[in-house]
Protein backbone atom coordinates (compact mmCIF):
# COMPACT_ATOMS: atom_id res chain seq x y z
CA UNK A 1 0.00 0.00 0.00
CA UNK A 2 3.03 2.23 1.28
CA UNK A 3 4.80 1.49 -2.49
CA UNK A 4 1.93 2.35 -4.49
CA UNK A 5 0.79 5.63 -3.04
CA UNK A 6 4.74 6.35 -3.57
CA UNK A 7 4.62 5.69 -7.26
CA UNK A 8 1.29 7.60 -7.45
CA UNK A 9 3.06 10.71 -5.67
CA UNK A 10 5.66 10.42 -7.91
CA UNK A 11 3.12 10.49 -11.07
CA UNK A 12 1.69 13.39 -9.77
CA UNK A 13 4.77 15.51 -9.55
CA UNK A 14 5.44 14.66 -13.09
CA UNK A 15 1.90 15.57 -14.25
CA UNK A 16 2.05 19.01 -12.01
CA UNK A 17 2.78 22.16 -14.69
CA UNK A 18 6.56 23.86 -14.09
CA UNK A 19 7.87 20.40 -11.94
CA UNK A 20 9.46 18.62 -14.79
CA UNK A 21 10.52 22.30 -16.87
CA UNK A 22 13.95 22.07 -18.52
CA UNK A 23 16.41 24.62 -18.24
CA UNK A 24 16.12 27.38 -20.97
CA UNK A 25 17.94 25.94 -24.15
CA UNK A 26 21.08 27.77 -24.90
CA UNK A 27 23.05 28.44 -28.90
CA UNK A 28 25.31 25.45 -29.10
CA UNK A 29 22.01 23.01 -28.08
CA UNK A 30 20.84 19.84 -30.07
CA UNK A 31 16.47 21.31 -30.96
CA UNK A 32 14.81 19.26 -29.49
CA UNK A 33 12.88 17.13 -32.34
CA UNK A 34 9.05 17.49 -32.39
CA UNK A 35 5.62 16.59 -34.61
CA UNK A 36 3.54 19.11 -34.82
CA UNK A 37 0.15 19.44 -37.07
CA UNK A 38 0.02 22.98 -39.33
CA UNK A 39 -2.71 25.04 -40.04
CA UNK A 40 -4.47 22.25 -41.75
CA UNK A 41 -3.58 19.65 -39.47
CA UNK A 42 -0.92 18.13 -41.46
CA UNK A 43 2.24 17.14 -39.80
CA UNK A 44 5.44 18.64 -39.59
CA UNK A 45 8.42 17.20 -37.90
CA UNK A 46 11.26 19.26 -37.50
CA UNK A 47 14.00 16.61 -38.21
CA UNK A 48 12.30 16.64 -42.28
CA UNK A 49 14.33 19.70 -42.71
CA UNK A 50 17.82 17.82 -41.04
CA UNK A 51 20.71 18.41 -43.97
CA UNK A 52 18.25 20.55 -46.28
CA UNK A 53 17.18 23.47 -45.00
CA UNK A 54 17.61 26.05 -41.96
CA UNK A 55 14.83 26.23 -39.72
CA UNK A 56 13.14 29.37 -37.67
CA UNK A 57 11.13 28.32 -35.26
CA UNK A 58 9.04 31.63 -34.15
CA UNK A 59 7.17 30.97 -31.05
CA UNK A 60 4.06 33.79 -31.02
CA UNK A 61 0.75 34.30 -29.30
CA UNK A 62 -2.29 34.35 -31.11
CA UNK A 63 -3.51 37.64 -28.81
CA UNK A 64 -0.45 39.48 -29.96
CA UNK A 65 0.01 39.71 -33.44
CA UNK A 66 2.93 42.12 -33.88
CA UNK A 67 5.47 41.30 -35.94
CA UNK B 1 4.17 37.29 -37.92
CA UNK B 2 3.57 39.73 -40.75
CA UNK B 3 7.38 40.62 -40.54
CA UNK B 4 8.63 36.99 -40.95
CA UNK B 5 5.95 36.77 -44.29
CA UNK B 6 7.50 39.83 -45.62
CA UNK B 7 11.20 38.81 -45.31
CA UNK B 8 10.18 35.18 -46.64
CA UNK B 9 11.44 35.56 -49.95
CA UNK B 10 14.65 36.38 -48.36
CA UNK B 11 14.39 33.36 -45.71
CA UNK B 12 13.74 31.11 -48.71
CA UNK B 13 16.93 32.62 -49.78
CA UNK B 14 18.82 31.98 -47.18
CA UNK B 15 17.56 28.00 -47.44
CA UNK B 16 15.06 28.37 -44.80
CA UNK B 17 12.07 27.12 -43.55
CA UNK B 18 10.21 29.40 -41.74
CA UNK B 19 7.47 27.78 -39.31
CA UNK B 20 5.58 29.93 -36.73
CA UNK B 21 4.49 28.13 -33.72
CA UNK B 22 1.62 28.43 -30.73
CA UNK B 23 -0.28 26.85 -28.77
CA UNK B 24 -3.61 27.79 -30.46
CA UNK B 25 -5.79 24.85 -31.86
CA UNK B 26 -5.04 24.26 -36.02
CA UNK B 27 -8.51 26.40 -37.07
CA UNK B 28 -7.67 28.97 -34.92
CA UNK B 29 -4.13 29.27 -36.67
CA UNK B 30 -5.88 28.82 -40.14
CA UNK B 31 -7.87 31.84 -39.73
CA UNK B 32 -4.93 33.89 -38.35
CA UNK B 33 -3.08 32.58 -41.37
CA UNK B 34 -5.52 33.50 -43.92
CA UNK B 35 -6.20 37.07 -41.96
CA UNK B 36 -2.19 37.67 -41.92
CA UNK B 37 -1.76 36.39 -45.46
CA UNK B 38 0.39 33.79 -44.22
CA UNK B 39 2.34 31.42 -46.47
CA UNK B 40 4.46 29.74 -44.11
CA UNK B 41 2.83 27.15 -41.54
CA UNK B 42 1.55 27.48 -38.17
CA UNK B 43 2.14 24.41 -36.00
CA UNK B 44 -0.38 24.18 -33.27
CA UNK B 45 1.38 23.08 -30.18
CA UNK B 46 -1.72 22.72 -28.26
CA UNK B 47 -0.32 20.29 -25.61
CA UNK B 48 2.26 22.92 -24.52
CA UNK B 49 4.97 20.08 -24.79
CA UNK B 50 7.17 21.94 -27.32
CA UNK B 51 7.00 25.20 -25.54
CA UNK B 52 7.85 23.54 -22.17
CA UNK B 53 10.79 21.38 -24.14
CA UNK B 54 11.91 24.53 -25.37
CA UNK B 55 11.78 25.80 -21.93
CA UNK B 56 9.80 28.79 -22.65
CA UNK B 57 6.28 27.91 -21.68
CA UNK B 58 4.75 30.74 -19.54
CA UNK B 59 3.42 28.57 -16.47
CA UNK B 60 1.25 31.56 -15.10
CA UNK B 61 -0.19 32.47 -18.14
CA UNK B 62 -0.10 28.88 -20.01
CA UNK B 63 1.60 30.28 -23.33
CA UNK B 64 4.77 30.44 -25.13
CA UNK B 65 7.12 33.56 -24.46
CA UNK B 66 8.02 34.98 -27.62
CA UNK B 67 10.80 33.45 -28.53
CA UNK B 68 12.54 32.55 -31.94
CA UNK B 69 14.90 29.77 -32.69
CA UNK B 70 17.31 29.92 -35.66
CA UNK B 71 18.29 25.70 -35.72
CA UNK B 72 20.52 24.75 -38.51
CA UNK B 73 20.83 22.31 -41.13
CA UNK B 74 22.41 19.90 -38.25
CA UNK B 75 19.34 20.87 -36.14
CA UNK B 76 21.65 22.74 -33.85
CA UNK B 77 20.49 26.04 -32.10
CA UNK B 78 22.57 29.02 -33.71
CA UNK B 79 21.01 31.77 -32.84
CA UNK B 80 17.57 32.84 -30.14
CA UNK B 81 15.96 36.18 -29.99
CA UNK B 82 13.62 36.81 -26.86
CA UNK B 83 10.31 39.07 -26.75
CA UNK B 84 10.70 42.14 -28.56
CA UNK B 85 13.80 41.29 -30.40
CA UNK B 86 11.75 38.47 -31.69
CA UNK B 87 9.72 40.18 -33.57
CA UNK B 88 12.06 41.66 -35.58
CA UNK B 89 13.15 38.81 -37.89
CA UNK B 90 16.12 40.54 -39.52
CA UNK B 91 18.21 39.04 -36.79
CA UNK B 92 16.75 35.90 -37.58
CA UNK B 93 17.78 36.29 -41.32
CA UNK B 94 20.92 37.67 -40.63
CA UNK B 95 22.30 34.18 -38.85
CA UNK B 96 20.61 32.29 -41.52
CA UNK B 97 22.27 34.25 -44.57
CA UNK B 98 25.79 33.80 -42.49
CA UNK B 99 25.17 29.63 -42.15
CA UNK B 100 24.93 29.73 -46.20
CA UNK B 101 27.37 32.02 -46.59
CA UNK B 102 29.93 29.57 -44.51
CA UNK B 103 28.25 26.65 -45.92
CA UNK B 104 29.38 28.14 -49.67
CA UNK B 105 32.49 29.01 -48.54
CA UNK B 106 33.45 25.42 -47.18
CA UNK B 107 31.90 23.67 -49.97
CA UNK B 108 34.72 26.00 -52.56
CA UNK B 109 37.60 24.66 -50.33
Amino acid sequence: MGKRTSIGAALLALAVPGMGQPAALKVGDRAPDFTLPDQDGRPVKLSDFRGKKNVVLAFYVLAFTGG
Amino acid sequence: MKAYQADIAKFEQASTQVLGISVDSSPANKVFAKQEGLSFPLLSDFQRTVSQQYGILNEQHGFANRTTFVVDKEGIIQHIDKDAEAIDPSGAHAVCSLLEHRKAEGSKQ
